[in-house]
């Protein structure tokens, strides 16, 4: 490989090749002759990072160009893993945890952030061990140190689509195709959408669902907050930090979310609750410069209402991330969550599901991190009876 | 050579991950506070048509620009 190393492309070369373990000789384009040398191998070229394999040499080479020259040298591409896990949240990082303990070769895949929904959000108050709660997202980097300390492996990128071919299933994702003896979905839920007029319009740019990132945007503004479950009565108590008054719409006349938070929400002086309020659109445009909400018309105890505000933050439930297993084989129940058996297994056997992706969870960090120690235990007790 | 700004908000993990992924990658990277510097929020505005982050604006040697908003791994991959 010709390189240096105040090239950004070439040091993410050479840890790849690192990882791969793959054997090669680094020579350094700032070291006397070597530029020439790389220059006159390659028809003139100046640029790095260029990797020769053999006669073969590619200049800057994607993943696609590595598989390519390297297929028949790279032990990953080949690499079996015991179980490769969906989604870096609780559930996964806690199966982890046993699996990688155990000697499991286990590898993670995140397409999102390391933590899952638990790491953003601000504070965690009903997770045990912590008796003042925690960030969330402090305790997903909690989660994830304890995997990587047993020899975990986390791969930023996305699987695409699963199948089984023999006794391995075979994964396609945006890191190349990898192979494993059993997997287990992890992928939890994502934020539902109210689906009213300028809400897509207006995403990002003043309606939000991560009042952890984008709560600083609205310092002395107000806010809408809608849903009446506990992520709602959290993130809205979190954002009081920052706005100065946040209008709740709750579509019952009641809140689901624990009374704990409920009681907290009562008292701040900052946030005024609407029962029996369902949102109907969402009205914007530009104020000084940045994109504001200026309004949401709702429809309050049967009532049009106008609710004042400068952005709208939606709580209103999850839906399960499942759509990389379409042809996959796996079953759902009626609302799209992944059926399991008593030991975690889906309608496919070898491919485990755990946490909120789950039909039948209970949408808790607590209870996410249980059902992933569960299933590790399941997935070592499987894998025990193939070595056999 | 390209440089590369990272917008973010003091408790955004979204944007923690942008910067893992880029020092993963061995990329080097400003970060801009908006929590700190809230003037900036206008310019990432203008640059964006977005407000929110993580926003990483990667200004190329040709004087062009592109935008990556929120942790979108592809679009980061595919232009960086």
């Amino acid at each position: 490989m010709y390189g240096a190393p105040w090239c950004p492309f070439c040091v993410s070369l050479k840890a790849k090749l690192e990882k791969r373990n793959i054997k090669f000789i680094y020579k350094n384009v700032d070291d006397e002759g070597v530029r020439d040398e790389m220059s006159s191998l390659t028809n003139g070229n100046q640029t790095i990072p260029v990797l020769f394999v053999g006669e073969i040499y590619k200049i800057n080479p994607s993943e696609k160009d590595l598989k390519e020259v390297l297929m028949s040298e790279s032990e990953s591409s080949q690499k079996t893993y015991d179980v490769i896990m969906i989604g870096a949240g609780p559930t996964s990082l806690a199966a982890a945890i046993y699996t990688a303990r155990e000697d499991i070769e286990t590898l993670i895949f995140e397409k999102g952030i390391i933590g899952g929904l638990a790491a953003i959000t601000d504070m965690v108050d009903n997770y045990p061990g912590f008796e003042e709660g925690v960030e969330g997202l402090a305790l997903a980097e909690k989660l994830q140190k304890q995997a990587e300390r047993f020899g975990a492996k986390i791969e930023l990128g996305e699987v695409q689509s699963i199948k089984k071919d023999g006794n391995v299933f075979v994964l396609q994702t945006t890191s190349g195709e990898m192979k494993s003896k059993t997997v287990l979905i992890g992928t939890g839920s994502e934020w539902k959408k109210i689906g009213i007029p300028g809400e897509q319009e207006y995403y990002g740019k003043g309606v939000h669902n991560c009042a952890t990132c984008d709560g600083a945007f609205y310092r002395d503004k107000r806010l809408v907050v809608v849903g009446g479950g506990n992520s709602s009565a959290q993130e809205a108590l979190f954002l009081t930090k920052f706005a100065s008054h946040i209008d709740i719409l709750i579509r019952k006349d009641s809140w689901k979310a624990s009374e704990v938070l409920v009681h907290e929400v009562e008292k701040n002086d900052k946030i005024t609750v609407h029962f029996n309020t369902i949102p109907d659109e969402i009205i914007g445009g530009v104020v000084d410069g940045l994109p504001r909400i200026t309004k949401v018309i709702a429809t309050k105890d049967g009532v049009k209402t106008d609710f004042e505000t400068d952005g709208v933050f939606v709580f209103i439930g999850l839906k399960p991330v499942t759509y990389f297993l379409k042809d996959s084989g796996v079953e759902f129940d009626e609302f799209g969550f992944v059926k399991t058996d008593k030991k975690l297994m889906t309608s496919v056997e070898g491919i485990f599901c755990a946490g909120d992706v789950r039909s039948g969870a209970t949408m808790q960090i607590a209870s996410a991190v249980g059902e992933g120690a569960s299933a590790a235990l399941s997935i070592r007790e499987y894998l025990e009876a193939l070595n056999r | 050579m390209k440089k590369i700004t990272v917008f973010t908000t003091t408790t955004c993990a979204y944007c923690g991950m942008v910067k893992k992924w880029l020092d993963s990658k061995g990329i080097s990277y400003n970060v801009v506070n908006l929590d700190e510097q809230p003037e900036m929020q206008k310019e990432v505005y203008a640059k964006s048509g977005a407000l929110t982050v993580p926003v990483t604006l990667i200004e190329n040697d040709d004087n062009t620009e592109e935008i990556v908003i929120g942790y979108n791994l592809s679009r980061l991959a595919s232009v960086l």
